[in-house]
């Protein structure tokens, strides 16, 4: 990898230092004002471009929680959503890169400033996985893979894969790189952790409408990690295991990414394919005769009040959703689950009643 | 096996007593979408047992099925299935579920799995993983083209079951919404989602059946029969979990004798074929997907029969 120039060294020791004394309220503001365009969309002083390089080698850590508690892992769709995730208390930050993740283009990180998160978050001690998670096309896969090799050499520490066959080529090529089994892999019981583990994934995520004796049930045989996503959207229909869309309207994804991605519906990684087909009204015909006027049934789901019981169970990470977020919607969310979850840590579970969300974050839709 | 199979879905025991099966060779046992589904042989053992002895008895071979999403509560049930299916002699069982079919791999180890589409097999490298675990054959995700099949058969090395007739699962739920309903309509669960529920906006529609959701066309294929036989295809299905008797009966004789001539290498299909599938057919015709396109929309040269099922 290439060298940093010292200028830049020095000034993430300073991010480093400021983070250790200011009170979180006042970081954001000073992150803008001290690093300025460095660590914003402009490029790196002292970076070239990207040279390929063989499949990595480099032995990823993972984003093993901390001893004792979980950690919290948050969605980041620009940097300075990450800066302030991270300063809002994430332990770690997802991201996608740009066209290769679950979702399609929102929140999608380019290669530079992937690389400037990556570099921001070991400098703070902190974490970054990647959400790789669409399916690529089988002529794709050594691309993404070489990608992956790439990244791993930066510092990457976890990617997030939706295929088991492509999951399984990373476990075997890029032996140190952590993987989570994407939550659009469907996975919702014990054997299904089971299976993701024999594959070799480091952690699977799992739905915030699963309840803790199904974590506990599932870590009392599993040993792969276990992310759940605590607050996000349940849709009605469950997350990749929905093709209404493409049904509707097939979109050609390679009009926006040539060649990468599948097309279809988002599960495969079509591009803006997601039409919110469940989020709009619906005539309801009964044998013929019009019954009703609905929309699928949605929720948000928060469930920041039973964190305690999630964290007895076992959860290794607490995900939360949403790289579409702003980064100030997603910080005082990442805020609130932080302040749940070192309390859970101190002891106080059963004297702590955590903080209701704004009402304006918990209404339903993304 | 024959030169093809033709298979097809029943939910209950009452629905396997009603239904004529003399145009198929193989029948999934089971409703894959709800543990409340009316008798789901899936919960039911001794109707289970029954189904897979009387499928059996007429020389025909037994698949059980299993749920699509499966939460922890319901594997045990899962077990139990898995249990009686290889008691009861059956031919194979079809997960949609990864951990289901790694329960089967562990336990059932002489056990044939059939992937189903709810696992999502979109790549040949998926399939291969599927393979190692026991998978003899898969139905493909619901949304890929007939290309991407044969890369994923040649790749991985293991026949696909093709569906050609019938509604296409396009998603499933946690959630039965139809229970709202409960108090104002006059049928109530277990029967509720039997009913011809349809959600419709502008000019398309889909199938409603609570915890599923099923596209308002029919899949249609009858047409390309000659093709998919062509292209190596000898497993096809017709999707009928939440069809009558009489739908399963005439759709399959028309699609037996259609599967027949393909093999035969003559592609004509008898009008009255055409007219059976009009009459069983509430919003149209689709098969998008197979082609690489939308998936309501139709590709063919029938136009005149869209036109007439729309």
């Amino acid at each position: 990898m290439s060298g940093r120039p010292e200028n830049a060294k020095s000034h993430l020791q300073e991010l480093v230092t400021m983070f250790a004394v200011t009170p979180r309220r006042d970081i954001t503001h000073r992150l803008r004002e001290q690093l300025g365009a460095n660590l914003g969309m402009e490029p790196i002083p002292g970076y070239g471009p990207l040279q390929a390089s063989p499949l990595s080698t480099a032995k990823g850590c993972g984003i093993e929680a901390p001893k004792g508690c979980a950690m919290l892992l948050a969605p980041a769709g620009t940097l300075e959503a990450a800066k302030q995730a991270f300063q809002a208390g994430a332990d770690a930050v997802y991201v996608g890169l740009k066209g290769w993740s679950r979702g399609g283009a929102r929140g999608e990180f380019d290669r530079e400033q992937l690389r400037q998160c990556i570099e921001l978050a070991h400098a703070l001690g902190k974490k970054v996985q990647l959400a790789a998670n669409i399916i690529p096309k089988p002529p794709e896969r050594q691309r993404l893979l070489q990608q992956l090799s790439e990244l791993a050499d930066w510092g990457l520490q976890a990617v997030i894969l939706n295929d088991a066959g492509f999951l399984r080529e990373v476990r075997r090529k890029l032996p140190g790189l952590a993987i989570t089994a994407s939550i659009g892999c469907g996975a919702l019981n014990t054997d299904d952790a089971l299976f993701y583990q024999d594959l070799g994934a480091t952690a699977i995520v799992l739905p915030g409408y699963l309840e803790p004796e199904e974590i506990a049930a599932i870590k009392a045989r599993a040993s792969i990690q276990v992310e759940v996503m605590l607050h996000m959207v349940q849709e009605f229909i469950q997350l990749g295991k929905c093709w209404m869309p493409s049904y509707v309207h097939f979109a050609a994804a390679d009009r926006i990414f040539p060649a990468q991605r599948l097309g279809g519906s988002v599960k495969r990684g079509g591009v803006g394919t997601c039409f919110r087909i469940c989020q709009q009204p619906w005539t309801l015909v009964n044998d013929g005769v019009e019954a009703d006027q609905r929309l699928f049934p949605s929720r948000q789901i928060s469930r920041v009040g039973e964190l305690a019981a999630f964290l007895d169970a076992g959860v290794d990470v607490i995900k939360i959703q949403g790289r579409s977020l702003s980064a100030e919607m997603a910080s005082v969310i990442i805020g609130i689950y932080r302040s749940a979850t070192d309390a859970w840590k101190c002891g106080q579970k059963g004297e702590w009643d955590p903080p209701a969300l704004p009402a304006m974050w918990t209404v339903q839709g993304r | 096996m024959g030169s093809f199979e033709l298979n097809t879905t029943i939910s209950n025991l009452r629905s396997l007593l009603e239904s004529d099966l003399s145009a198929y060779d193989a029948v999934y046992l089971g409703n894959i979408y709800c543990r409340l589904f009316e008798d789901n042989f899936l919960e039911r053992m001794d109707d289970l047992k029954e189904g897979i002895t009387r499928v059996k008895d007429q020389g025909l071979r037994a698949y059980v099925t299993s749920y699509a999403a499966p939460r922890n509560d319901a594997l045990p049930k899962v077990q139990m299935a898995l249990e009686t299916a290889a008691a009861a002699g059956a031919d194979a069982v079809e997960v949609h579920n990864l951990g289901v079919l790694r329960m089967v791999h562990e336990q059932f180890p002489g056990m044939a799995a059939h992937v189903g589409g709810f696992a999502n097999v979109y790549t040949d490298a998926g399939a291969e993983v599927l393979k190692e675990y026991g998978a003899v054959r898969f139905t493909p995700n619901y949304e890929i083209s007939l290309d991407e099949v044969e890369s994923i058969t040649r790749g991985a090395g293991m026949p696909a079951e093709i569906q050609v007739h019938g509604k296409m699962p396009l998603g499933v739920s946690d959630y039965c919404f139809l229970l709202e309903y409960e108090q104002h309509w006059p049928e109530k669960c277990p029967v509720l989602c039997q009913k011809q529920l349809f959600l419709k906006q502008g000019d398309w529609a889909m199938r409603s059946v609570g915890k599923g959701v099923l596209s308002g066309k029919d899949l249609c294929m009858l047409e390309h029969l000659p093709a998919l036989v062509a292209a190596g295809h000898r497993v096809f299905r017709i999707e009928a979990a939440y069809e009558t008797p009489a739908y399963r009966l005439q759709i399959g004789q028309v699609y037996r004798a259609a599967l027949e001539s393909a093999v035969a290498g003559d592609g004509t299909v008898d009008e009255s074929a055409w007219q059976a599938i009009r009459e069983h057919t509430a919003v149209g015709l689709c098969n998008g997907f197979y082609f690489g396109r939308t998936g309501s929309e139709y590709v063919g040269k029938r136009v005149e029969a869209i036109a007439a099922c729309g």
